[in-house]
């Protein structure tokens, strides 16, 4: 029991993360029905450029922990929007009235690139971050290994998601992003500028991936430039196991994912880890082909 | 339509045909790296050791009173891209090539060289079955897997622990590693309690240490990869268990104290000798003339095995006193004896393989510095 | 086609022909990867392109053929080229056995399976499902392959055998466009929805695509394992997935000659920017990103099929 409560909460900390991804490619899907597969590599950028503003201005020296790591995080939200902002208008904006598989094929190259470019100024090399940045205490609840920085990644992804959530449903701006995911024109006839509704959405998407990739930056400590793709995928197949293009469909679908994993592993083998990962994930969508909490969709005659 | 497609046949044969003209005033040796791809960093380094070799190479007059010209091409660290490359290698002249790293991917071009007539001298490949194909022109300055997984055995049972557990990556090297090791521990009857594999690349690893924890080791060998490695060990620090780790020798490379930090300290791992625990005088000039071009320690031994495969190679066609490849190879196998290389002294077997105990056992030491143990 | 284009066509293939003889080993080598490239991109077309099921996990029916075929090969002496039929059925059962329950999906959630499926193929053989497929290291000393005697071991020799390979593909594959079953799938790919309403059995002729393209990837497994004489897992990743996905959409999906071009420039190009050492898959992206944005649907789509009613009625008289 107590070995499976520990896997339950290691399995939600890496949830925490993917879900955080997820969130991404599920609004960006849900605007555009694009999947963005260059999103994995825009969390990558943002965990080295959370080094690299980390180790060049010393924040966490100069005002304290606390204060440092979130100006730190407000940094790399905001650079890496500014990138997936850019990506958007290079990659994508020219092939919104084609098919859509042609988006994605740009999105394939624009990943590689991304990566490469890693390589290329950064080396090849693992980047790590400083040591010891982060306090290293460890909670025992019940037993239970719990460190601190874990429960403070969870709740910090969970008050993004919270906060997205809110956004979205709430305010105006969230029920135009909305507006523009049902119906395109008509949200144009309606008076909403479609064309910024989709600049937000790849300014927040990238901003939360690059939230994550720093989150992982500082919490695992090692990065390198192929990061992307182990979690992009990882992320994407949350998003679908939730419902592609539900942003609580995202929340649900990491976690899950997570909590999968990691019982897969306890339980069944390390080895078929992300088999087994697979294997529940065309399960489900067999009983629900458009994910956990994804709308039925009847088709249009 | 066919027209363009003529046109771009044209033009990639054409850009393909590039360097082909060669003229006969230099040594060409050819060096197969993984220059792009997840094992970029170790191709990359293998790149800098090279390139600086050749270049004192050439400022001692080169070899055969010729300059040496280093061909340098990317293998990807795939099978079918170093297929590509080792064909590529072979159309440029070159007399003999060093590489790979990964033992697959030198499988896929060992054919190709052997066909072609080339001696190859790879420096990451410990597979057993490289040099068990009775190719005459293969050599390798990396040990082989099961002297490893001998030693490994060796090691946990002078180090007297009962209880092991063998974690692996899935990839050719760590299985293959951790299935010598096990028989071996199994057959001298250690308790092997857990025997899985992790998923490279990952970050958390907690699932797996929880559930390592459970079996009760005394000890765990870990057969895989530095970055890994550098995780476990600071993932189960944090879980406060205490338990001693042993890594193969994929684990000797700097970054692993990066990644580590301080729980790196007390891990074993086995490794040929690193140029800084040699006192002859070839491996000292190295040590110093890389830190003084690049400003760091070489990467990992993998690249300095690189480095010792050119030497090795210069040293073969000045003793052949020609590029003749079976002369090369013979030198190689008979009259190279106690070569005084980066990685301890070089003499090759009938099959291809270094002579003599290669491997070293190293412990981390607390202020991170890999210390050669006596046991 | 025409006249002209027949000729057009004929003459650079029989240029093609015979390009060995002026190309050294490492540039026919290069061909022969694009060749290969090109037989498993065209199955891909069957499903991707043609029929439209988002399919990006075909290099596991790839993964059944070459290892079928290595199988065979290694443990039964059954001569490699003899192991095609088995390779393609192989294949082809195995992809009807995943699609059957997850084909009726929509596009992006079938994409997803499809990845899924990849990756649990690969998956498998690393951890030497069954204990026949040799786990990470895969197989090794599968035999060169013989044909009317002759051992083909050279790449100049493989030259022909893929090409040959490519080119049969590429006749049966223009007929199959052509025929009541290409339409078929065409119709459902631009609209589904009318398909079924005209009567046609969506999900059987979904299946079908899935199992020829399946199949034929599996044979051009069989070539692969031929050529390499090893194969392991690490030659079936997702990555290659990704490459055939690109190539099929690149070329613009459903057009034959569009994917051959793509196969040229997908396989060709990083081989072209090896000048660029380290930076040579930094501009490999960034070529496929401009490609695509120049042109959005494909290199060389395909055209709405055209008939003349004048010709017709010159031809039948009436």
């Amino acid at each position: 029991m107590e070995e499976f409560l520990q896997q339950l909460t290691n399995g939600l900390a890496v949830g925490g993360i993917y879900a955080l991804i997820a969130l991404g490619y599920t609004m960006v899907y849900g605007v555009l029905k694009l999947i963005n597969f260059a999103h994995g590599d825009l969390f990558t950028y943002g965990a080295y450029l959370g080094l690299t503003l980390l180790t060049s201005l010393a924040l966490t020296d100069r005002v304290g922990f606390a204060l440092g790591v979130l100006v730190l995080v407000l940094m790399v939200m905001g650079l890496v929007a500014i990138l997936g902002a850019m990506l958007e208008r290079a990659a994508y904006r020219p092939l919104r009235e084609s098919p859509r598989l042609s988006a994605v094929v740009s999105a394939l190259g624009a990943s590689i690139f991304l990566q490469n470019t890693l390589m290329l100024v950064y080396g090849a090399r693992f980047q790590v971050y400083p040591d010891e940045i982060l306090p290293a205490a460890t909670l025992d609840v019940f037993g239970l290994y719990i460190p601190l920085m874990r429960v403070l990644i969870v709740l910090a992804s969970v008050a993004m998601m919270v906060a997205l959530y809110l956004f979205i449903q709430k305010t105006r701006i969230g029920t135009a992003i909305r507006a523009a995911a049902i119906d395109q024109s008509a949200a144009r006839l309606m008076g909403i500028d479609v064309n910024r509704v989709i600049l937000l959405v790849f300014l927040l998407g990238p901003a939360l991936g690059g939230a994550a990739g720093l989150m992982v930056g500082l919490y695992y400590g090692q990065v390198n430039f192929t990061m992307g793709w182990v979690y992009g995928m990882k992320a994407f197949t949350a998003a679908i196991l939730g419902g592609i293009g539900n942003i609580p469909g995202a929340m649900v679908g990491g976690l899950l994912l997570g909590v999968i994993e990691a019982l897969g592993a306890a339980y069944v083998s390390i080895a078929w880890k992300d088999a087994i990962a697979f294997c529940v994930l065309i399960l489900i969508l067999i009983v629900r082909p458009t994910g956990l909490l994804g709308e039925r969709v009847a088709d249009k005659i | 339509m066919k027209k363009q497609l003529l046109t771009l046949v044209a033009a990639v044969g054409l850009a393909l045909g590039g360097g082909m003209v060669q003229a006969a005033d230099t040594v060409k040796i050819g060096l197969m790296a993984p220059l792009t791809g997840s094992w970029a960093s170790e191709g990359q380094g293998m790149k800098k050791i090279v390139e600086l070799l050749a270049e004192q190479q050439n400022a001692k007059g080169g070899v055969l009173g010729k300059k040496i010209e280093v061909v340098t091409e990317d293998d990807g660290g795939d099978a079918r891209t170093a297929s590509l490359a080792a064909q590529r290698l072979t159309t440029k002249g070159v007399a003999t090539v060093v590489g790979t790293y990964g033992s697959a991917v030198t499988e896929a071009s060992q054919n190709i060289y052997d066909e072609a007539g080339i001696p190859q001298i790879a420096n990451g490949s410990t597979a057993i079955r490289l040099t068990e194909k009775g190719l005459k022109k293969f050599f390798r300055t990396a040990p082989r897997d099961d002297e490893q997984g001998r030693m490994a055995a060796q090691t946990i049972e002078k180090l007297g622990f009962k209880k092991v557990a063998i974690l692996h990556d899935s990839s050719a090297y760590a299985k293959g590693l951790a299935d010598e090791a096990n028989a071996l521990l199994k057959k001298k009857g250690t308790e092997v309690v857990f025997f899985d594999a992790l998923t490279p690349k990952e970050s958390d690893y907690t699932a797996i240490l929880t559930k390592l924890k459970g079996a009760g080791p005394d000890v765990v060998l870990f057969t895989g990869y530095y970055p890994e490695a550098g995780l476990l060990l600071k993932q189960k620090k944090g879980m406060n268990w205490n338990v001693p780790f042993i890594g193969g020798d994929a684990n000797n490379n700097a970054d692993l104290i990066k990644i580590a930090g301080k729980a790196a300290e007390g891990f074993y791992f086995l490794s040929p000798p690193q140029p800084q625990d040699l006192d002859t005088a070839d491996a000292k000039a190295f040590l110093t003339d890389y830190q003084k071009k690049y400003n760091e320690l070489p990467p990992s031994i993998w690249a300095v095995l690189a480095g010792d495969g050119f030497r090795v190679m210069v040293a073969g066609i000045a003793g052949a006193k020609s590029t003749d490849a079976t002369k090369i190879a013979d030198y190689l196998h008979k009259d190279l004896k106690n070569f005084s290389g980066l990685s301890g002294p070089i003499a090759f077997d009938a099959k291809g393989d270094r002579e003599g105990e290669v491997y070293r056992v190293y412990k981390v030491d607390a202020d991170g510095k890999f210390v050669m143990q006596k046991l | 086609m025409n006249r002209a284009a027949w000729l057009g066509t004929g003459s650079c293939a029989a240029l093609f022909a015979v390009a060995p003889l002026f190309l050294n080993t490492y540039q026919v080598d290069v061909l022969n990867s694009i060749g290969l490239y090109a037989l498993l991109a065209l199955s891909l077309n069957l499903i991707l392109g043609e029929a439209g099921l988002f399919n990006m996990g075909h290099a596991a029916f790839y993964a059944m053929g070459a290892y079928t075929a290595a199988i065979l090969n290694t443990r039964y002496q059954i001569p490699i080229l003899w192991t095609l039929p088995f390779s393609g059925l192989a294949a082809g059962l195995f992809a009807l056995a995943v699609a059957r329950p997850v084909v009726h999906l929509r596009g992006d959630y079938l994409l997803i399976v499809t990845i899924g499926v990849g990756e649990i193929v690969r998956i498998a053989l690393v951890n030497d499902v069954f204990g026949i497929t040799g786990g990470a290291n895969g197989i090794f000393g599968i035999s060169r392959p013989r044909l009317f005697g002759w051992v083909i071991r050279r790449p100049e020799e493989f030259f022909y055998l893929i090409w040959g390979f490519v080119g049969l593909t590429i006749f049966l594959f223009l007929r199959l466009k052509q025929s009541r079953f290409g339409r078929a799938l065409n119709y459902l790919r631009e609209d589904e929805v009318a398909a079924e309403g005209s009567g046609i059995n969506t999900d059987h002729y979904k299946l079908a695509a899935f199992g020829l393209g399946a199949a034929w990837a599996g044979m051009a497994g069989t070539l692969f394992a031929a050529k390499m004489t090893i194969i392991s897992p690490e030659s079936f990743n997702f990555w290659e997935s990704v490459v055939l996905f690109m190539i099929v959409i690149l070329g613009g999906a459903g057009s034959i000659p569009g994917v051959l071009l793509a196969a040229f420039l997908v396989v060709g190009l990083p081989e072209l920017f090896r000048e660029f050492a380290g930076a040579r898959m930094l501009v490999f992206g960034l070529v496929m990103m401009v490609m695509m944005v120049i042109r959005p649907q494909g290199l060389l789509p395909t055209r709405g099929r055209h008939f003349s009613l004048a010709a017709r009625v010159k031809e039948t008289g009436r």
